[in-house]
């Protein structure tokens, strides 16, 4: 193989599973995360929320996914396209590729072979994570500009500008991580935490990361990609069907992510604080209960915060969330040389 | 497999490289060397230099290309060619440092380059191409370029925030006389939760409707 590293002792038989399990389960859990959703913005706005199709309303999603995906496939006649077409599919693949490196568990023996319950640790990190990050944003971009419409221009443009200027304090947010652990392998990183999970040393990264993640995610209050009022629904606008669903899942997969992400180098990964031990096969389920908590933030600021105004926006990203990164880096960097020396 | 993937990025690569100065349309130049750039970046990646490949991704296709693609959309949208068309001399002139450059390149392959297709290559060094290995380098060996070229970009980047604010409708100034700023106007203290526009190109001005 190409890349065969220390780190690559799995055979390829398990890799294959294992991209299909990631598939799977991150194209499984996105209904009930989509569902889960509306009934906690339900709650928040003092309504029920969905609750007629299934107990609790729990089959909304699928009702809704065949409703999408019997509707006629239309487009406009101004679109163009090859790119029309390819822009969701861009979206969603890089999605579940960023998705891959979320580690839900150390390496462990199945069935006689040693397999980490991580879709690749590579070298590089978090700059996997980066780096499909800025090809997805082709698939924004050319979604809005393919569409010929005026509405999903303007939105695309929002993109383009909100997603480079809020990218750099996510990265720089990270690499006071990187440097009290010593190591951009996410595994050792959640290793790393075991006296001290990173948000407490961490506070100031961590609060970047999350304010940054909702902006790279579109998510209330940085919503102005999409923004309803303004934009009818910015780059996706004339989307509609599955197409739509594919940039809606997208999105959902990103804020995943992002959870996974900040779960695994803030928040401890599988470790669970106390000295608690559980047996290995818990881990995933660790992992996964810690995401959804992160998910339920997501969720509470968006039913809580309205959305900024553009220049707020920009302002803000530059002006403040910018220098605390750089703040919280170099600060960090000395603290660690001192302690070292 | 590697020489598979191998060929796919390499065709990926020229097609890209000759999509760019073919195509008439700004924005699928800027997208073909979008496709450029990625498939270089997996070329990265066969020669184990994972860290290239990710810079690679993130600071040109995602960053730099970005921007292009931002204006590009903007001023471009049509499929009119750019300019008007360049004069007899300008054609001659750049036909013929193409010439000097293939000859160039020619003499690099033919000189050096087919010695090395016989041989495996460099032997790999664990370690190579990771992170921290270029780190090491650029903090030792390669100290003095990184710094300079790290001093560059900061001049440029003080440069066009400079320029931008020279530019008209953004400062307070009597007509026809161009208003004079200095560095220490960016650090100009502002009402703190107002925005300027300034970012916009514009100026609203705080407390009017």
């Amino acid at each position: 193989m190409i890349l065969a590293l220390d780190s690559y002792f799995e055979p390829w038989w398990i890799q294959i599973i294992k991209s299909l399990l990631i598939f799977g389960v991150a194209l499984g859990i996105l209904p009930l995360i989509i569902v889960y959703e509306r009934k906690l913005l339900g709650r928040f706005q003092g309504r029920y929320g969905p609750n007629r199709v299934g107990p609790f309303g729990l089959l909304q999603p699928l009702a809704e996914i065949v409703k999408f995906a019997t509707k006629e496939d239309s487009r406009p006649v101004t679109s163009i396209g090859p790119l029309y077409l390819a822009a969701p599919v861009i979206s969603i693949l890089t999605a579940v590729a960023a998705f891959a490196l979320v580690p839900f568990g150390d390496v462990t023996n199945v069935f006689g072979t040693r397999v980490g319950l991580y879709g690749i640790d590579p070298s590089i990190g978090p700059l996997y994570v980066f780096a499909f990050g800025a090809i997805a944003f082709y698939g924004l971009m050319l979604g809005g500009w393919a569409s010929g419409s005026k509405y999903s221009f303007l939105g695309a443009m929002r993109a383009a500008a909100q997603l480079i200027s809020y990218e750099v304090s996510q990265g720089l947010a990270l690499v006071g991580v990187i440097i009290t652990a010593g190591s951009l392998s996410l595994t050792a990183i959640v290793h790393a935490q075991g006296g001290m999970w990173y948000f407490i040393p961490q506070c100031v990264g961590f609060l970047v990361f999350t304010i940054a993640s909702f902006a790279e995610t579109n998510r209330s209050p940085f919503d102005l990609i999409e923004a309803d009022a303004e934009l009818v629904a910015g780059y996706f606008t004339e989307y509609g069907g599955t197409r739509m669903v594919a940039f809606l899942f997208a999105e959902y997969l990103n804020m995943m992510v992002v959870s996974g992400i900040a779960v695994t180098l803030f928040l401890g990964g599988w470790l669970l604080p106390f000295g608690i031990h559980p047996p290995t096969w818990v881990d995933p389920f660790v992992v996964l209960a810690k995401m959804m908590v992160f998910i339920s933030f997501f969720i509470w600021i968006r039913a809580t915060l309205p959305r900024l105004r553009y220049d707020q926006l920009m302002s803000f990203g530059w002006k403040i969330l910018l220098p605390l990164a750089m703040a919280n880096t170099l600060v960090t960097a000395i603290i660690v040389v001192a302690v070292h020396k | 497999m590697s020489t598979v993937i191998f060929f796919i990025a390499a065709i990926g690569a020229i097609t890209g490289a000759i999509g760019v100065i073919v195509l008439a349309n700004p924005f699928y130049s800027v997208l073909a060397l979008v496709g450029h750039l990625i498939s270089l970046a997996a070329l990265f990646l066969l020669l184990r230099a994972e860290f290239v490949a990710a810079a690679q991704v993130i600071v040109y296709a995602g960053a730099v290309m970005v921007l292009y693609v931002f204006v590009v959309s903007y001023v471009g949208n049509d499929a009119s060619p750019v300019g008007q068309g360049p004069s007899r001399a300008a054609t001659l002139g750049a036909f013929a440092c193409g010439i000097a450059l293939v000859v160039e390149l020619f003499i690099a392959v033919l000189g050096s380059g087919l010695q090395a297709i016989g041989t495996d290559g460099a032997p790999y060094a664990v370690g190579f191409g990771t992170p921290e290995a270029i780190g090491k380098l650029l903090l030792t060996r390669f100290l003095a370029p990184f710094e300079i070229a790290s001093y560059l970009l900061l001049v440029a980047a003080v440069g066009a925030v400079t320029l931008a604010r020279r530019r008209h409708g953004l400062d307070e100034g009597v007509e026809g006389d161009p208003p004079t700023v200095s560095v220490m106007d960016l650090l100009r203290p502002r009402p703190v939760g107002t925005g300027t526009m300034a970012e916009a190109g514009g100026r609203v001005e705080v407390g009017e409707p």
